[in-house]
C-alpha cells in the first residue's frame, strides 16, 4: 500500500523546528503562536481570568484561546486543571454576574412537568461521577493544508477530565419524564450576550440527539475542584464522548425539542462540511471520532530501551487497540493500555517499549474504536473540524 | 482612515468586541487588536471582515458593510493593529 506523503506536511518537517513557519505561510488571522509560547522572548502572561493556571504549560493563542503543550496533559489519564486548555466564545462570566451560585436556576423544559431547579437542589436530588475527555471541535485544525481560518490548534485543545454533578436522567424523572414527540436535547448558556450582538449570533445553544442525555450529567465540580467560571461555573452540561462545543457552559436551560436549535452556533458554525461548501445540511460536530497521540518522548531520547507513551480514546465508544510504529507507519506494533480504566468516554494511557539505537525516527500510533480504526489522513473539511489522522499527529525524534 | 475609524466605531461596531488602542475600545469578545503579532496585512483583515469568523459576523457576505467600507476598515485595522 502506497503511502501518501502530504506536500505540505513535508514543508512542516523541513521548517518545522518552530510553527514560525505556519505562521508566515498562512493567511489566516496572524496570531503569533511563536511568541504564545512562556520561553520566547516578549510572551505574555496569563490574562486575569486565568491566572490560577500554569502559564508555563500552555501556548497562548489570544486572549481566550489557549492550549496544552503536547505533554502538559501529563501520563496519568487525568489532566491537572492548571494546564487544561482554555476555549471560550464568549467572555468568562464573572463571580459577579454569578451571584450566589446555590441560587444559581437552570430551567428544566420538554417534559411532562416543566420546572426550575437551583444548584443546591440539584445537589440534593442526586450526584455522580463521570470522567470524559473534552476536546475542542477544531483540535488539530493546525494540521490541515487549507489553512482554514480559526485557533490553530495542534494537540493541545485536549484534557481527560473528571466532572461530579446530577444525572440528566435523575433530573428527568424529577419532571415526570421526557415528552412526546421530542428528537434533541437543546442545552443553552446564558453567559451574558455583550451589548451590541445579536442574541442569535453570540448565544451558546446546541442540540443533539436525545440519546445523548443517558449518560449526560449537570455538573458543578471538575477534577474535584468547584467548577471554575472560566471552565463554565457554576454549572455545564457535560454529553460524554461529544465535542467541546456541545459541552455548554453557564448552563442556564436544558430542553428536549423536536428541532435543532436556529442560532449561529448549532446551525451553521460547527458544521462539517466539504471544503468550499457549507451549510446547515452537512453534519454538526456531534460524537467525536476515535483517536489517539503519542505525548513522550517528544524530540529526543537516549538509545537503548524507550518508553514511548501517550493518550488514546474512542468519543463515545470503547478504544479497543492501540499501535505504535517507529518507523513512519511502515509497520506497527501493539502498545498496551496502562492505569486505570476509567470507562468508554476517558481516554487510556498507552505504552510501547522498545530499544532503539541512535538516529532520527518518525514515530506515530493509532487507535482503532467499535470497528473503525484512525485513518493516516484527515477527513478534509471547510473549518478544519474532527481531525484524527495518524500521520499528522507522528512526531520526528532523535535517539542519542 | 477616518472613515475607517468611522466604520469601525459606528456601522460596524467592531469596538463592541475589540480592544484597539486606536481608536479608544475596549470589547472583549474577539481578540485584542492590539496584540496581534505580527500585525496583519490589509488582505488578512479584509477576508476577516468579509467572511466573519466563529460569532464575528461576516460584514461582507451579509451585506452589512459595503465594499467601500470593508476596504476602509481594513486599511485602517491593518494599519494600527498589532502596533
Amino acid at each position: 500500500m502506497s503511502k501518501k506523503i502530504n506536500s505540505s506536511r513535508r514543508k512542516f518537517l523541513a521548517g518545522s523546528a518552530t510553527v514560525a513557519g505556519l505562521a508566515a505561510a498562512t493567511s489566516v488571522v496572524p496570531i503569533s503562536v511563536v511568541n504564545a509560547n512562556h520561553l520566547e522572548p516578549g510572551s505574555k502572561g496569563l490574562p486575569d481570568f486565568i491566572k490560577w493556571k500554569k502559564r508555563s504549560a500552555l501556548i497562548i493563542h489570544s486572549g481566550k484561546t489557549m492550549e496544552s503543550h503536547r505533554g502538559a496533559v501529563g501520563s496519568s489519564v487525568i489532566t491537572p486543571i492548571r494546564h487544561i486548555y482554555i476555549r471560550n466564545n464568549m467572555p468568562s462570566m464573572t463571580d459577579a454576574q454569578i451571584g450566589d451560585r446555590s441560587k444559581w436556576k437552570v430551567k428544566i423544559e420538554g417534559v411532562k412537568n416543566p420546572k426550575t431547579f437551583t444548584l443546591a437542589q440539584l445537589k440534593r436530588m442526586g450526584q455522580t461521577t463521570i470522567a470524559t475527555v473534552l476536546q475542542c471541535s477544531g483540535n488539530g485544525r493546525g494540521f490541515f493544508p487549507h489553512k482554514p481560518r480559526g485557533s490553530q490548534w495542534r494537540t493541545g485543545a485536549a484534557a481527560c477530565v473528571m466532572w461530579t454533578g446530577c444525572p440528566i436522567t435523575t433530573v428527568v424523572e424529577a419532571c415526570g419524564g421526557i415528552a412526546s414527540g421530542t428528537k434533541y436535547i437543546t442545552a443553552t448558556g446564558v453567559d451574558h450576550v455583550p451589548t451590541g450582538l445579536d442574541p442569535k449570533k453570540a448565544t451558546v445553544e446546541r442540540s443533539l440527539p436525545k440519546k445523548a442525555h443517558k449518560d449526560a450529567i449537570l455538573a458543578w465540580e471538575m477534577n474535584g475542584v468547584a467548577l471554575p467560571n472560566a471552565h463554565g461555573g457554576p454549572l455545564r452540561f457535560i454529553p460524554p464522548g461529544y465535542f467541546g462545543i456541545n459541552n455548554v457552559k453557564h448552563l442556564g436551560k436544558l430542553a428536549f425539542t423536536s428541532g435543532e436549535s436556529s442560532v449561529k452556533y448549532m446551525k451553521s458554525s460547527y458544521r462539517i462540511s466539504p471544503i468550499g461548501k457549507k451549510g446547515s445540511q452537512y453534519p454538526s460536530c456531534w460524537e467525536m471520532p476515535v483517536k489517539s497521540y503519542i505525548t513522550s518522548p517528544l524530540k529526543s531520547a537516549k538509545s537503548g530501551d524507550v518508553v514511548i507513551s501517550g493518550v488514546a480514546f474512542g468519543g463515545t465508544k470503547k478504544v479497543g487497540k492501540i499501535k505504535v510504529s517507529t518507523d513512519g507507519g511502515k509497520t506497527w506494533n501493539k502498545a498496551k493500555f496502562v492505569g486505570p480504566n476509567l470507562g468508554k468516554y476517558a481516554w487510556r494511557q498507552f505504552v510501547y517499549k522498545t530499544n532503539l539505537k541512535s538516529g532520527t525516527y518518525n514515530i506515530a500510533s493509532k487507535a482503532s474504536a467499535g470497528g473503525k480504526s484512525q485513518p493516516e489522513l484527515r477527513t478534509e473539511n471547510r473549518r478544519g473540524y474532527a481531525h484524527n489522522g495518524w500521520f499528522d499527529h507522528s512526531l520526528n525524534i532523535k535517539i542519542v | 482612515m477616518k472613515l475607517g475609524l468611522e466604520v469601525f466605531n459606528e456601522k460596524a461596531a467592531c469596538n463592541a468586541c475589540h480592544v484597539l488602542k486606536a481608536a479608544g475600545s475596549e470589547g472583549n469578545v474577539g481578540p485584542s487588536l492590539d496584540s496581534l503579532n505580527p500585525s496583519p496585512t490589509v488582505e488578512q483583515v479584509k477576508d476577516i471582515v468579509t467572511h466573519g469568523l466563529g460569532v464575528m459576523p461576516a460584514f461582507g457576505e451579509e451585506g452589512l458593510l459595503t465594499n467601500e467600507e470593508i476596504d476602509a476598515v481594513s486599511i485602517y485595522v491593518a494599519k494600527t493593529a498589532g502596533k
